[in-house]
């Protein structure tokens, strides 16, 4: 073949050994394989997806975190309650006692209340303003004194369960409504104004019966703390995945638009080298004409 | 033969010389010029004698050397990678505004479902309420500025096709005027030289803006478009003209007032208008769909709900009623943060609708695809566009290379060549010269024949 000159192929190489070295530079300075979505469109769409998955994971871990201390608070709040009905249990049973004086009683009657006062101030536990036992109308105080209710107390929440998302397929209740805890089953509030009132009255029997109602009371408030103790144990444990699924993630999207240093640095060094060929070859070939010999 | 005749004969070589010389010297002199074919010069040897000895060289004329296929194989690359070219620098603007940012609607649309969670936690929260209207106003802004970036870029590219007409026409022009020029050259036989360099340089300048087709006719040659319509017949050339047309866009219509503007391939304008009227309202549409049906999704499940006050939940965003337009005009349908339809049961407390909201992320829109999905695939088409049209440039590219390498080997001036020939003419003429000197000197001898016989 004919060959003119070769300037015009000297410059098409120059040119393609100039972008493979932008190339390699850019991937070494970013770290990245993928700049702009051309550079792999698959890779940029998973990308995508991927990234939506790690913001569903880094807010799935920042609900456990806040769902826990509600949960924590909720859990301490009952066990307090447990401490108190095992005082009051402890009380009717002196109380029960034949030996014991009607003036012993009514002072008796007058602990069991004060027990009975703290049991409510712990079903109105709030946490971060908003109460905890009150359903999900969180924002009234879920017991009130209610002289008209048999109780002498009344529930102004609701049996609401509020749900938060901690997982794509997991939701955890975040209260237990105050109704449940305190009033249904063997009722709380009530099983202890009972025994004030059978305090007061000095009747054995009847303190005996509403003692008995009370150590029922306890065993049902320590039911209600197993659920509570296990989406404590559940959200530790989708923490722990949370935190191990986001470094899967991370890997992922690494994979996905990252290039490893070493790689990147082997393909800097192999565009350098070409560069630097070309452009010496270029200079060799280039100025040589054939009126540099005919002198 | 005489003395004279041969004098003629080194006069002949003389000036033969001398030609070949001024072909060398206008080579070189247009070595790096571009579209110049190299010419050489025609020697022939003149008509002989009776007795059949040769009587000299004749200078017949001069030729250029090129291939018409190969120039047409070169047209018909350089339109590709310049409809390519188009494609690519307009796709790579567009696609910034798709690519992962703080600001895209992908991270966005995360952080919007994010709040809505965070807001699950604490559904009173005043705090909480106002991170969800915040993220919903700036996926609105998202959508507003890749909407906006995208109809920007196709103003610009209408732009471009009035101005690519407006060359064309130029181009057309400059090339009919030159074809009876050629055509009276060619009818006389001469080769067309110059001229034919310069109108191929044209014709390859109107390939870089419109795909072409070239026929040659003993009147010079034909050029129609892609799909036939006539640029130039003979000496004369007929302008493309452009109107507004219904669509806002400039459209093409030929001399009969046909719109030919969707038949228009290749070159820049080609690309230009591939990317102004296909690939645009594509990307468009899509995300128009994409900001309406998830508007929809989220006022649905606006709805299921009630708000802080009790109220039945009401709309988060508003869209208009027709999908044309909906990312360009969609907004928050409110800036109360307690229109939040968290509750599901009218208690301010409650967070139950606020799965229905949060669900709209995994749900998929009446598109076949979560909101997700449906971005994710606007990503992937977007990076699979450009990179289409940047692999078609690299391709044709390194292929027009081959040609211009082979063109260059057919027509390219090669110096050292031209450096032997200026040698070769150079050493001709010297030799012719020295016959000049010879027959003189014979002639001196001849002359002074008699005066020595007469002393």
């Amino acid at each position: 073949m004919r060959v003119a000159s070769s300037v015009a192929d000297m410059q098409y190489a120059i040119q393609q050994s100039e972008q493979a070295l932008s190339t390699a530079l850019q991937q070494v300075s970013t770290s990245k394989r993928v700049n702009q979505l051309s550079d792999d469109p698959v890779a940029s769409a998973n990308m995508v997806r991927s990234l939506a998955d790690s913001a569903n994971v880094d807010r799935y871990t920042s609900n456990a975190n806040t769902v826990l201390a509600k949960l924590q608070t909720a859990d301490s709040a009952l066990s307090s309650v447990v401490t108190s009905l095992n005082q009051a249990i402890t009380l009717g049973t002196s109380g029960a006692n034949s030996t014991m004086t009607d003036a012993n009683r009514q002072a008796i009657a007058t602990q069991v209340q004060g027990i009975l006062t703290s049991v409510i101030a712990q079903a109105n536990t709030s946490y971060q303003g908003t109460y905890v036992f009150a359903g999900s109308d969180s924002g009234t105080v879920p017991f009130t004194a209610d002289t008209t209710n048999a109780d002498g107390y009344v529930y102004n929440g609701n049996s609401a369960v509020n749900q938060v998302q901690v997982g794509d397929s997991i939701s955890l209740a975040t209260n237990v409504p105050g109704n449940q805890v305190f009033t249904a089953g063997a009722n709380v509030i009530g099983s202890l104004a009972n025994l004030v009132t059978a305090l007061q009255s000095g009747t054995l029997t009847d303190i005996g019966v509403a003692t008995t109602a009370v150590s029922t009371a306890l065993n049902y408030v320590s039911q209600q703390r197993v659920p509570l103790g296990n989406a404590v144990s559940q959200l530790n444990s989708q923490e722990t995945y949370l935190s191990q699924e986001k470094v899967t993630l991370t890997t992922q999207q690494t994979d996905l638009v990252g290039i490893d240093l070493a790689t990147a640095a082997t393909n800097l060094s192999e565009a350098e080298t070409t560069h630097s060929a070309v452009l010496a070859a270029a200079a060799k070939v280039l100025p040589e004409t054939l009126l540099d010999y005919l002198r | 033969m005489s003395l004279s005749t041969t004098l003629n004969i080194a006069v002949q070589s003389l000036l033969a010389n001398t030609g070949a010389l001024q072909v060398t010297n206008n080579n070189i002199a247009n070595a790096n010029t571009a579209g110049y074919s190299r010419q050489t010069v025609i020697l022939q040897e003149a008509a002989p004698a009776t007795n059949g000895l040769g009587s000299g060289v004749v200078l017949e004329g001069y030729q250029s050397i090129r291939s018409e296929v190969l120039q047409r194989q070169i047209e018909q690359q350089t339109q590709e990678q310049s409809s390519a070219d188009a494609q690519v620098t307009n796709l790579k603007q567009i696609q910034t505004v798709f690519t992962t940012s703080t600001v895209d609607i992908g991270t966005q649309m995360s952080a919007l479902f994010t709040s809505i969670s965070s807001l699950s936690t604490s559904p009173a929260s005043s705090s909480l309420r106002q991170s969800v209207l915040t993220s919903g106003q700036n996926l609105v802004t998202a959508f507003h500025a890749a909407s906006s970036s995208l109809t920007t870029q196709q103003a610009g590219l209408n732009t471009q096709v009035t101005q690519d007409v407006s060359e064309i026409n130029a181009l057309t022009e400059q090339i009919a005027a030159l074809n009876p020029q050629l055509a009276a050259l060619k009818r006389s036989g001469q080769d067309g030289g110059t001229l034919q360099d310069q109108q191929d340089q044209l014709v390859l300048s109107l390939s870089k803006l419109t795909n072409v087709s070239v026929s040659q006719t003993e009147n010079g040659e034909t050029i129609t478009t892609g799909n036939g319509t006539a640029l130039v017949v003979s000496g004369e050339s007929f302008a493309l003209k452009t109107t507004s047309g219904s669509d806002g866009m400039q459209h093409l219509v030929d001399q009969a007032g046909t719109d030919i503007t969707a038949s228009i391939s290749g070159g820049d304008l080609g690309g230009t208008i591939q990317v102004r009227d296909q690939v645009i309202p594509g990307l468009l549409n899509q995300l128009d769909t994409l900001a309406s049906q998830f508007a929809s999704a989220m006022n649905a499940a606006q709805a299921e709900g009630f708000d802080e006050n009790g109220a039945v939940g009401g709309d988060l965003f508003t869209v208009p009623a027709t999908v044309t337009g909906s990312a360009a005009d969609i907004s928050m349908a409110t800036t109360d943060v307690t229109a939040i339809a968290a509750s599901s049961d009218g208690s301010a407390g409650s967070n139950g609708n606020l799965t229905n909201l949060s669900a709209v992320q995994t749900t998929k829109l009446p598109g076949g695809a979560t909101p997700t999905d449906a971005y994710a695939n606007l990503v992937y088409q977007m990076g699979s566009l450009t990179a289409t049209a940047t692999a078609d440039s690299t391709a044709t590219a390194a292929s027009l290379e081959q040609l211009n390498d082979q063109r260059s080997s057919l027509s390219g001036v090669s110096i050292d060549e031209e450096s032997v020939n200026l040698l070769r003419y150079q050493q001709a003429y010297e030799a012719a010269a020295r016959v000049v000197t010879t027959i003189n000197s014979l002639f001196d001898v001849t002359m002074s024949m008699g005066t020595n016989a007469a002393s």
